[in-house]
């Protein structure tokens, strides 16, 4: 089974490229097409959370690697080296408010945590490596919080 | 994505094709700058084409309906399918806006 495997900078000229890459690679290796545009929305916000925060004003790389397990589940890890940020731990936005009351932000790790079957996060060798496990079949996205596991 | 604008009574237009995230959202914004500063308060945004919508795109649709609420302006949605309707659904959008089914039901109402 072929992995996949890239290793970018982490400016928003490359996200395209990532995201092209990560397409082909679940498509090659048969996930279910209504799914895909899905995985690519969580990968998608957590490169652009990288691009956009974990560097500040460094320049840094960030690593997208793929694989499928054992069960048959996709495994994607995304890894940068920049300051220390646990997806996992933010709070959930409030979305049940009105257009004034609604805050504008903090919906991309909201999405994340919707798209996936299951997500991780650890620091390991000054890294951020974040794991997202997803289903090659089964239907829309998820409506209830996935299982959300503090790394160690 | 591609942005194409058109005027209709006092709504401006707005279709969306392909993807609406990090990298496509700023231009938008520009757009609807653009039409806001030249005094447009009635906006109707066009899903039909649209693949898929990110955070990022999230974002400017809220931000664009906060800044005409306090115009007394009016941003309408129409046509939203697949992907884009169930990331409406799922952050809670789908119930702070006023979603139309499709174009022409949406400039009816205008």
């Amino acid at each position: 089974m072929p992995m996949l495997h890239i290793i970018l900078p982490a400016k928003m000229d490359h996200l395209k490229s990532f995201i092209q890459s990560l397409s082909g690679w679940l498509q090659h290796n048969g996930m279910a097409a209504e799914k895909i545009p899905r995985v690519e929305l969580a990968v998608e916000e957590a490169l652009v959370n990288i691009i956009r925060y974990a560097y500040e004003d460094q320049t840094g790389d960030i690593e997208l690697r793929g694989d499928v397990a054992d069960d048959q589940r996709f495994v994607i890890e995304i890894m940068d080296s920049g300051a220390p940020f646990d997806v996992c731990t933010l709070p959930q936005p409030d979305i049940h408010c009105s257009v004034r009351d609604r805050k504008i932000g903090g919906l991309g790790v909201f999405l994340i945590q919707r798209m996936v079957d299951e997500l991780l996060y650890r620091r390991e060798g000054g890294k951020n490596i974040l794991t997202m496990f997803i289903g090659r079949n089964n239907g829309r996205f998820s409506s209830s919080r996935p299982d959300i596991h503090a790394g160690a | 994505m591609e942005i194409d604008v058109k005027k209709e009574g006092k709504a401006v237009i707005i279709s969306l094709t392909g993807r609406m995230d990090a990298v496509s959202a700023p231009p938008f914004d520009k757009t609807v700058d653009d039409f806001i500063e030249q005094g447009e308060t009635y906006i109707l945004i066009d899903f039909r084409s649209l693949e898929c919508i990110s955070s990022a795109g999230l974002q400017s649709i809220l931000a664009l309906a906060k800044r005409l609420e306090l115009m007394n302006g009016t941003v309408l949605l129409s046509d939203l399918n697949g992907a884009v309707k169930e990331v409406f659904e799922i952050s809670g959008f789908s119930s702070i806006f006023t979603i139309y089914d499709n174009l022409d039901a949406a400039t009816a109402s205008a």
